[in-house]
């Protein structure tokens, strides 16, 4: 265990999310998951996507109970909401802050960021409030619903927060003069480029694995 | 953008070595086909850079490969199957041949991609927008759709499309407020009269 996060730091919050904390000593994966009472295979198959982007074993992974998906993407956006966003905005504030003459751009950056996140915070409510709780409905009562809503309603893309995430990276690192101090400026975008690696693997379990199998037992379903 | 590489050639070690060679050194797409007419299915393939590696003195299927060229930039290279030194042929844009060492073949690899990067630059005139351009960002800032804007600069829908396609690769700005946020960051608005913050 020690050696994968030694391989990628990345991973750190990642195991996080499944509960697991440091203090490894010389266990093998396979320990702290049996400790932990994690599904090892599970684990594995979600630590490799984030290690290898190629690596992408949907085959194995749609042979896990959607519901161990959904427990962990809830995880993921407890973190995003509690600790990721918030930080970003501090980071944010703090260019801000360093500016000292001509900011009214970096006001701009600021309004395009926080219609940003809110967007981002309804979606995250939509999966976490509607789209959640009718697949875990759906496979406790394994009936479709009578009023004809399925999955592919409920659940619209991610294209449109990816793409505002992108804009706004484009508007600092390429059109924003700037008035601002180097070195909080770079913490901020870094930040900025982890969250957005990190929604990519969390969209890619979304819409790859987890709407795929909900799909397919909508379909058992209707049979 | 997208590469995309095809070897056409009769010679299954041909083609597996060619693409060995290539995959070695580039991360590309590469098909390999044993004829030219396989090349229809591929036909609605756009906004990519495509390199036709073909077999020399076949049938070239130009029917299909000017249909690639509507929507991406290619580049036809012929593979010959002998190292004689041959006149300008006008028919491919490079040429290659079973005696190139791997290194002659990522070179002309590398060529092709800067040829293509240059266009490219060409095409954009440094990501510059132009007056037009910036009347139609101007328009889409103060929240018009395609239809109203068309109407008001008196020019098709279908210009005001391109427009905005060319817009987005300049700036590599998608979204209708971050269109905005660049408006007003480059003063291309009249912000007098309005709070900037309603717009994004």
């Amino acid at each position: 265990m020690s050696s994968l996060i030694g391989a990628n730091y990345n991973l750190l919050p990642v195991i996080n999310r499944f509960g697991i904390r440091l203090g490894f000593k010389e266990k093998s994966i396979n320990e702290v998951c049996t400790e932990n009472k994690i599904h090892t295979d599970f684990f594995l198959a979600i630590v490799n996507t984030y290690t290898d982007e190629s690596y992408f074993p949907e085959a194995e992974l749609l042979s896990f109970s959607p519901l161990l998906i959904i427990e962990y993407l809830k995880n993921t956006h407890r973190y995003y909401i509690e600790y990721v966003l918030p930080k970003i905005e501090r980071l944010l504030n703090k260019v801000i802050e360093s500016c000292t003459e001509d900011c009214s751009s970096l006001k701009m950056i600021n309004s395009f960021y926080q219609k940003y996140k809110a967007e981002l915070l309804i979606h995250l409510k939509l999966e976490d409030e509607k789209v959640f709780p009718y697949i875990i409905n759906l496979y406790k009562e394994k009936t479709l619903n009578s009023d004809g809503s399925s999955i592919e309603v409920l659940e619209n893309e991610h294209t449109n927060v990816e793409v505002k995430l992108s804009d706004l990276k484009n508007l600092i690192i390429r059109h924003l003069s700037p008035n601002y101090e180097d070195n909080t400026m770079n913490e901020f975008l870094t930040a900025l480029f982890q969250f957005e690696n990190d929604l990519n693997d969390h969209a890619r379990i979304e819409d790859h694995i987890l709407i795929v199998q909900v799909m397919e037992f909508e379909k058992e379903l209707g049979k | 953008m997208k590469e995309n590489v095809f070897i056409i050639h009769r010679s299954e070690i041909v083609r597996k070595g060619l693409s060995l060679i290539l995959q070695d050194y580039f991360k590309m797409e590469i098909t390999q086909l044993n004829s030219a007419k396989d090349l229809n299915s591929f036909t609605g393939i756009t906004n990519s850079s495509i390199i036709l590696i073909l077999e020399a003195q076949t049938e070239v299927n130009s029917k299909a490969v000017d249909l690639l060229k509507k929507n991406n930039d290619v580049y036809l290279v012929g593979f010959y199957n002998d190292d004689q030194v041959l006149e300008q042929n006008d028919s491919v844009d490079y040429q290659l041949n079973q005696f190139s060492s791997s290194m002659q073949i990522q070179k002309l690899i590398q060529i092709i991609r800067q040829a293509g990067a240059k266009k490219k630059n060409g095409n954009s005139d440094n990501g510059e927008l132009t007056v037009r351009e910036k009347e139609v960002i101007k328009l889409i800032a103060l929240g018009l759709a395609n239809k109203e804007i068309a109407e008001k600069l008196f020019i098709s829908i279908h210009t005001v499309i391109s427009h905005r396609k060319n817009i987005t690769e300049k700036l590599g700005i998608k979204s209708i407020s971050g269109l905005t946020v660049y408006a007003i960051m480059n003063n291309l608005l009249d912000i007098q009269d309005i709070n900037p913050e309603e717009l994004i």
